[in-house]
């Protein structure tokens, strides 16, 4: 993932092998083409269909964290799968690097990897220091959704799973109206401030609602809410205080794990109120 | 025999429409001609609220095959790509794909790219990744390197010249 | 002394809300000659009609107040309850407080106090109710279908089916009506002639069926069970008989291909002696008396070429109108529609250009039997369009024309455009001008979907007006999904017109005593619960008539119309409703002023032998009498009173109220 979300990568890194996932670094890949798609949708299939093809090679599931990863490589595999000649075609020029896209391993998320392989029974029994409680947010973000068609982690408007495990790591999970609201991240390229805006509303309605924190999924929507709380709060004119943690951070420390290991002293939104992890 | 826009004074542009079409049926298998203007896109636009995109009228212009006046237009540029839209729609019409249809069309005729969008096209070009990150910064405000953190190293294409012919040859093709 | 029993009913909250019901029932049981006055909740229910007989037991009643909802909607329920009770029926007398009181007004103090006037009005009128017994009518077991249309056709058969006699009255030389006139129906495509002549023929060949084509009612007489009906039958000037329909008078007319076709929408020609169309029923051949020189002239040539073409000798100049009189027990009226001409619209230039035509007329270009062989031709060139608009809802939904929805504009639309894109093929520019898109029925959206997936451009707006160019036709319109103005340069325009109450329908509905509602068609008697029947008892309507629709509505309503007639036919007798005119003889003093004004014709003056003196006076034909009221006003003398609404009864509700 060549982002600067490194809490991400450390979290998940430290946090799933531990519930049975093993994890293997691959050479070779490249972007995933998604942030691509308005400047030629083509290339984004031939990106994605490269690092689904690079996986195969290796006999890989291929784990995309990153939720606009995970769409792009969703949307690839069901192109192909549905139109042949598309697939000939992108096969054709796969070739020159010595790579064929067949489709015969699959492609995860953080979510479904969580909840549907590895199992809300298994996370719960690994769960050593239960979060008392803690009333938590879950922003799922819009690529891991939608489009339902192509068949997403979770369904596109009753999601659930997020605060199931959010519950069996025991903190409370809290329903909000702007629950399916977009982060704004892909304006960045163009319209940052109103990119920032959606971000800032969204934190805005939180944050006035009582909520003590926010999880999310994918490090585009992370970069938002938390790394860009400040600015948000500024353009939106209003003080933003939501603390915002990646998934796989909250998983971490139920689990035990300690928080250095976790990228904790990376979030850029103010953690530290909620005393986590403390008593080690 | 003939339909003209009076405000632009232009003829719809058939051929464009139908390319668009053709790459929309390629592409998803779903075609825009079976709307019929609820505007349910419209009204859950995350776009719409803040920048004044109004899908269900971007449809509207692709059957009238005033395709010009939407490469040309700057609104296409501020979707959001949430797929709120295409989730929502009663006929299965997908207006963000028509978006990127437009968009991509925008960039072969030569229009300006906006914002990032060349940086990031760059470094994919020559690393493969949209951009090459080796470090970040702490609550505390240190920065600490990706390395430093026991993080291996980014996966990225590793023969570099033969990820790049690759690419130049589908930054060619016409969907 | 009247033992009387007053019925209070809430209706729910529709008459509590507004009257306080337990004062007004106190206040009643006060009255003279009221022995018992109770309330319920819902009087017209199964409780409630126990708690009446209940009552009537306890306290000997011998008539009845209901105060509650109009007579029109209970009082045949009322006069059940109270035949079940052992009360004669018509010893009943409702007083609305409903409709006209808590309905009406909202000050709960002065609407109690009108119920309490009307309760008191009704209850002197119920002082004086006398018993009366409806009298006996046979019912003739034949009933008169009037349009020879789909919906005629359908009663037709249906009532056939059934073992009646029907007699289908066609003012047209064949059966078959707009249906006929169809290349293809809504959503299916099915060809209309291939689903529609078969059952012509059942019409032609059904033993329980007389077909009178060509023929017009011009009388009906009686009433419900026994109505006499006058019926014209016009000459052809062709002898049925002989005709063998082979068209050598229609090839020799010297008027061939001159006289403008009524089938094709005047988009083709015929002569005098002529076929409606091809598949007609009968399939006999007509001479046109209004155009046919023979007929008009006296003189056509030497001597008349369809006579001497005709080998059977069945052209028969000498033939003359018949009046035939029929006897049936239910009248069924499917006179169908007509469709609004576009002239009315004037800015869309269907008076001033040949290339702006009725979707009617379309249809009869897209036919493939029809005035170009199924060939779409663009009237002034009579070249293939390269470009057709529709507009819809022209007249249709349109204050200051037809108010109402045609139901059936934007389905034949559709219908025609895809048609049309079968005929000129996929590159032909096919325009769609529309308000909204109603595309309701089974199978309708799907088939909207379809047409929408073709590539039609569908603009949704109305232009404003049609301007005829040199060599096209041109139109702006406002798109309001895209909020910009459209020019169109087109080759044809097809005009979707309002759908309107064929202009016999006032002729019809004198004869028959129908009423018409605000638009012009038919009323039905109710327009949820009855949709079929008429306010005249034994008269049905089914189809366009009653109001727009399309063919399957159509059929399921003639079929519904074909069971209420069936309802009557069935019985052997029927019940004659009493509440009639009745005539004081001693009073009468025979002037005939009563007969003059009876719309019914149920009044006659007779001469009688009176203790050898002569003796004028008025007598009622109780089969006839519809109980109007009309010859009682009118009576001088007052010497005709209404039985149920005599003066004895009126005037004391009057008292109480002033």
């Amino acid at each position: 993932m060549p982002t600067e979300q490194y809490a991400y990568e450390l979290s998940l890194r430290e946090t799933l092998p531990l519930l049975g996932i093993e994890l293997v670094d691959v050479a070779g890949f490249s972007c995933c083409g998604e942030p691509m798609k308005s400047v030629n949708q083509l290339m984004t299939v031939y990106l994605s269909a490269r690092n689904i093809a690079i996986a195969e090679q290796q006999q890989l599931d291929i784990y995309a964290p990153c939720a606009m990863c995970h769409l792009a490589l969703s949307e690839c595999k069901n192109l192909l799968e549905s139109n042949p000649a598309m697939k000939e075609r992108v096969n054709g020029m796969l070739a020159a690097e010595g790579l064929t896209y067949t489709g015969s391993h699959a492609v995860v998320h953080t979510v479904d990897l969580l909840y549907d392989h590895v199992g809300i029974e298994t996370i719960r029994q690994h769960v050593k220091k239960p979060l008392n409680g803690l009333k938590i947010a879950a922003h799922y973000g819009c690529h891991i959704l939608r489009p339902s068609e192509l068949g997403r982690p979770d369904d596109s408007e009753n999601p659930q799973k997020i605060e199931g495990i959010i519950k069996t790591l025991g903190a409370e999970p809290v329903q909000y109206p702007r629950k399916l609201d977009c982060c704004g991240a892909p304006l960045l390229a163009n319209l940052p401030d109103s990119a920032l805006t959606k971000t800032g509303q969204k934190l805005q309605a939180i944050q006035e609602q009582g909520i003590q924190a926010m999880v999310d999924v994918c490090p585009w929507c992370h970069k938002m809410f938390d790394s860009r709380q400040t600015k948000a709060g500024e353009i939106v004119a209003a003080k933003l205080d939501v603390p915002v943690l990646y998934l796989t951070q909250l998983l971490g420390i139920a689990l035990g794990i300690p928080k250095e290991k976790l990228g904790l002293d990376l979030n850029l939104s103010p953690i530290d109120k909620l005393n986590l992890g403390e008593g080690t | 025999m003939s339909i003209i826009d009076l405000t632009s004074m232009g003829e719809p542009q058939s051929d464009l429409k139908k390319e668009i079409n053709d790459r929309l049926t390629k592409l998803q298998d779903e075609i825009s001609e079976y709307c019929f203007q609820c505007a349910k896109c419209t009204s859950g636009c995350e776009a719409h609220k803040l920048l004044e995109l109004e899908p269900h009228k971007i449809v509207a212009l692709l059957k009238r095959g005033l395709i010009n006046e939407l490469v040309n237009a700057d609104v296409i540029w501020t979707c959001m790509s949430c797929q709120k839209c295409r989730e929502r729609c009663p006929q299965r019409v997908a207006p963000v794909e028509v978006l990127y249809a437009l968009k991509n069309m925008a960039v072969i005729s030569g229009k300006q790219i906006p914002g990032k969008y060349t940086g990031m096209l760059q470094s994919i070009l020559s690393v493969g990744l949209i951009q090459d990150v080796q470090e970040t910064t702490t609550r505390s405000n240190k920065t600490v390197k990706r390395d430093d953190l026991g993080l291996p190293a980014l996966s990225k294409p590793t023969d570099v010249a033969k990820f790049q012919a690759g690419l130049m040859k589908i930054a060619m093709e016409k969907v | 002394m009247r033992r009387i029993g007053v019925f209070v009913c809430h209706c729910g909250i529709n008459i509590a809300q507004n009257v306080d019901v337990e004062a007004l029932t106190e206040y009643a049981s006060h009255l003279d000659d009221v022995v018992v006055a109770k309330h319920y909740k819902y009087m017209c229910s199964d409780v409630g009609a126990t708690l009446i007989k209940d009552a009537i037991k306890e306290f000997k009643l011998d008539a009845m107040v209901i105060a509650s909802c109009s007579p029109r909607m209970h009082e045949h329920t009322f006069r059940r309850v109270a035949s079940d009770g052992g009360v004669n029926p018509y010893q009943v007398e409702c007083a609305n407080i409903r409709e006209q009181c808590s309905w009406a007004h909202s000050d709960k103090g002065q609407a109690t106090e009108k119920a309490k006037a009307l309760v008191r009005s009704a209850v002197a009128k119920a002082r004086f109710l006398e018993p009366l017994t409806p009298s006996m009518v046979k019912v003739v077991p034949e009933a008169l279908v009037i349009g020879g249309g789909i919906a005629g056709i359908q009663s037709a058969l249906d009532l056939a089916n059934d073992g009646f006699k029907v007699h289908l009255v066609e003012r047209d030389p064949s059966i078959g009506g707009h249906m006929s006139q169809l290349d293809k129906t809504f959503p299916t495509l099915d060809c209309s002639s291939c689903i529609l002549t078969p059952k012509m023929m059942e019409v032609a060949n059904h033993e329980n069926i007389e077909l009178l084509s060509y023929s017009e009612v011009v009388g009906i007489e009686g009433s419900v069970g026994n109505f006499t009906v006058k019926i014209r039958k016009k000459p052809r000037y062709v002898d049925i008989d002989k005709c063998t329909g082979c068209g050598d008078c229609a090839s020799a007319c010297r008027l061939k291909d001159r006289i403008t076709s009524e089938f094709d929408q005047g988009m083709g020609k015929r002569g005098a002696a002529y076929m409606p169309f091809p598949q007609a029923v009968p399939l006999k051949y007509v001479i046109d008396d209004k155009k046919c020189l023979f007929l008009t002239k006296g003189k056509c040539g030497d001597e008349p070429l369809c006579k001497k073409a005709c080998i059977q000798g069945a052209v028969n100049f000498d033939q003359k109108e018949e009046i035939l009189e029929r006897n049936v027990g239910a009248i069924i009226v499917a006179t169908g529609y007509d469709l609004l001409d576009p002239t009315e619209v004037y800015e869309y230039g269907y008076d001033v250009s040949p290339d702006v035509i009725t979707t009617l007329e379309m249809e009869r270009l897209i036919s493939s039997s029809g005035p170009t062989k199924g060939e779409i031709l663009r009237p002034s060139t009579q070249q293939k369009p390269k470009s057709v608009t529709f507009i819809l809802c022209v007249g249709s939904r349109d204050e200051t024309e037809c108010t109402w929805c045609c139901r059936i504009g934007c389905m034949t639309a559709l219908k025609q455009v895809y048609l049309l894109k079968e005929k000129l093929g996929e590159d032909a520019e096919i325009n769609v001008c529309y308000n909204d898109l109603r595309s309701f029925g089974k199978g309708y959206e799907e088939f909207y979907r379809k047409v929408r997936g073709l590539h039609t451009n569908m603009f949704r707006g109305s232009p404003s007006e049609v301007r005829p160019m040199k060599d096209a036709l041109r139109i702006d319109i406002f798109d309001t999904t895209t909020s910009k103005l459209f020019e169109i340069k087109t080759d044809m325009i097809v005009l979707v017109p309002a759908m309107i109450p064929r202009a016999d329908t006032t002729e019809v509905s004198r004869l028959l005593h129908l009423t018409l509602s605000g638009d012009g068609f038919f009323l039905e008697a109710h327009p949820k619960l009855r949709p079929v029947d008429t306010f005249v008892n034994g008269i049905f309507i089914a189809g366009c008539c009653q109001g727009p629709k399309d063919i399957q509505d159509t059929v399921s309503q003639a079929s519904g119309a074909a069971s209420r007639a069936a309802t009557i036919l069935s019985q052997e007798e029927l019940e004659i409703d009493p509440i009639i005119a009745v005539v004081d003889e001693d009073i009468c003093s025979g002037c005939g002023i009563c007969v003059s004004v009876c719309p019914y014709n149920a009044i006659e003056r007779i001469e009688e032998d009176v203790n050898g003196k002569k003796v004028i006076h008025a007598k009622i034909n109780e089969g006839l009498c519809q109980g109007c009221g009309t010859c009682v006003s009118a009576c001088p003398s007052s010497a005709i009173q209404q039985r149920g609404f005599k003066d004895t009864q009126l005037l004391p509700m009057i008292d109480e109220i002033t």
